[in-house]
């Protein structure tokens, strides 16, 4: 299959899941109002946090508020990706478009990458929707940010975590649902990932996990280019080690999703819910 | 000399039994043992109309959906156009189209040509010859009117319809159909049946494969029946046939009788697929 006839069919999921979305313009409206409460609390919460440890920690001219309110943002990608593909499969399972879909000329792959188009667009919006309530309202000021920088690091760490939301899409095929191991990454990614504080006050040996997820990287490169305006080679390690985890997870991940498609065909549970 | 429109040798199917509690944890991958094909061989020639008939549990859903490479043969062989569904799916899916009666399987709150669009894409028709295409197969299978309603304000029989668009948007060479009336009232499914029989099948040569309960309608579509039992195969012949073989006057009684447990098999058993009964 050709690449221009691959992206095609990407958008052809994109237009698919931008056309439902556009049915509730509401809930968008709601989206927006909802973003200013969670950006307001963590501006008034701030304000009560002061550490001389934490001022240490922070990048060189931030301050706490912008630092929670990038972990905020950005942490939603982890969570996006982990939902995107089995919220996906489970979807076309419950409205029994699983099997029309399988059915058609388009491999596996382009499905799954297909379906978390739009919730990481939607996602991208609603992190430009916090950063500029954070903008406008709170003092927040990104004005030395290193963009390109930070889109680099974003588009890696999608990457990395798209490998893990595969993963979970495969427990979801093969067990129909609940995902232990889904929520428990969650948990110890929200726990040692350094999204409302530095992973450096944490006790060493959650230290040593933070090292092994790749939502640490995220957010350290991400602050480190919004908040600090730190340059390529500062970025690098970010960057690189959410790329170690992509090339090592996507591939795998595929594997393993191929392998649950095909032990559902084999019991003839694909489209149980 | 060219491929048989579907060819199936030997074709088996086993599932694991259904386990709950306890037992399903302490054996998630357990042994398939439960049969619901036990080796069944047929042809069925390009153009030509061919109806599976058995009682619930015969295994016609499990061959069908095996053929659309929904599910896995335990052992055995099933090409489409000479392409082997387990080993080149791709290659087979290109060469059919898949729907079950039900009026499921559309994304609601998208329009009757959004949905078709998508699916369109899905199998590599897109643009201009895309919309082409949407609007000519809505006409022929008479949903045009109703093309630009979303789906959820459709009507069963309307939706219905909107399946076979689907299955036949990308012009298969290869329709494979269970319970196409399951939800129609009788008009409607009168229609439907008029429609696949002289449209799809003799206008455009489709090869078709359905599964029904309605011997009327087997009778009206198919050129031949293969007649399934707990997996086996029964009968493979013309409704014709199957009547002289039987010696009785109508479909019902000539299936009934050969269904029978003690029924001896049909003359004319296998004639065109020149398998033996397994």
């Amino acid at each position: 299959m050709t690449l221009a006839r691959t992206l095609r069919k990407i958008a052809a999921f994109f237009w698919r899941d931008f056309s439902i979305v556009r049915g509730y313009r509401a809930a968008f409206a709601f989206e927006l109002v909802e973003a200013l409460f969670g950006v307001a609390t963590f501006f008034y919460l701030s304000r009560f946090v002061e550490s001389p440890q934490l001022d240490r920690t922070l990048p060189a001219g931030s301050n706490y508020f912008a630092f929670a309110l990038v972990g905020f943002a950005f942490f939603d990608y982890m969570s996006v990706a982990l939902t995107a593909f089995d919220a996906s499969i489970e979807e076309a399972r419950q409205n029994r478009t699983l099997e029309a879909l399988l059915v058609t000329q388009t491999p596996l792959r382009v499905i799954l990458a297909g379906s978390a188009v739009y919730p990481f667009f939607a996602l991208a919006l609603r992190t430009c929707v916090y950063l500029a309530w954070g903008a406008l309202f709170f003092h927040f000021s990104p004005r030395g940010a290193n963009w390109t920088g930070a889109v680099a690091v974003l588009l890696a760490s999608i990457l990395a975590f798209s490998g893990l939301g595969i993963l979970s899409a495969a427990y979801q095929i093969l067990f129909k649902r609940g995902n232990p191991a889904k929520w428990l990454l969650l948990g110890i990614s929200g726990l040692v990932g350094g999204m409302m504080y530095p992973v450096a006050v944490l006790p060493h040996p959650l230290q040593v996990v933070a090292r092994l997820i790749p939502v640490t990287y995220s957010l350290e490169g991400m602050r480190a280019a919004l908040l600090a305006g730190a340059g390529w080679r500062e970025l690098l390690p970010s960057i690189g080690a959410l790329l170690i985890f992509a090339i090592v997870l996507i591939p795998a991940s595929f594997a393993v999703f191929g392998w649950a498609l095909r032990r559902t065909k084999v019991t003839g549970t694909l489209t149980h819910i | 000399m060219s491929a048989p429109a579907i060819a199936v040798e030997n074709l088996e199917k086993y599932f694991p039994p259904a386990l709950t509690g306890l037992r399903s944890l302490l054996h998630p991958f357990a042994r398939a043992t439960q049969c619901a094909l036990g080796g069944i061989s047929f042809t069925v020639e390009p153009g030509e109309a061919m109806a599976i008939v058995g009682h619930n549990g015969a295994g016609k859903s499990t061959l069908l959906r095996i053929l659309a490479t929904l599910i896995v043969p335990t052992r055995g062989r099933a090409a489409l156009g000479g392409f082997d569904v387990e080993r080149d799916g791709q290659a087979a899916r290109s060469r059919l189209g898949y729907h079950t009666g039900g009026d499921e399987g559309f994304y609601a709150r998208l329009s009757g040509r959004e949905n078709l669009a998508f699916f369109a894409a899905m199998n590599n028709m897109m643009g201009p010859a895309a919309r082409e295409r949407i609007d000519s197969v809505a006409r022929l299978i008479g949903v045009a009117d109703d093309l630009d309603r979303q789906v959820r304000t459709l009507s069963t029989g309307m939706t219905h319809r909107l399946g076979l668009a689907r299955a036949f948007l990308h012009g298969p060479a290869v329709l494979l159909l269970d319970e196409p009336t399951r939800s129609l009232d009788p008009l409607a499914a009168a229609d439907f049946r008029r429609m696949l029989k002289d449209d799809l099948v003799r206008r455009r040569g489709t090869t078709l494969l359905f599964a029904s309960h309605t011997l009327s309608e087997v009778d009206e579509i198919a050129d031949r029946i293969l007649l399934l039992d707990h997996g086996k195969l029964l009968a493979c012949d013309s409704p014709r046939g199957l009547r002289a073989a039987t010696g009785t006057t109508s479909l019902e009684a000539a299936i009934a009788h050969l269904a029978r447990p003690s029924a001896p098999p049909a003359r004319g058993f296998g004639e065109r697929s020149g398998e033996a009964p397994s």
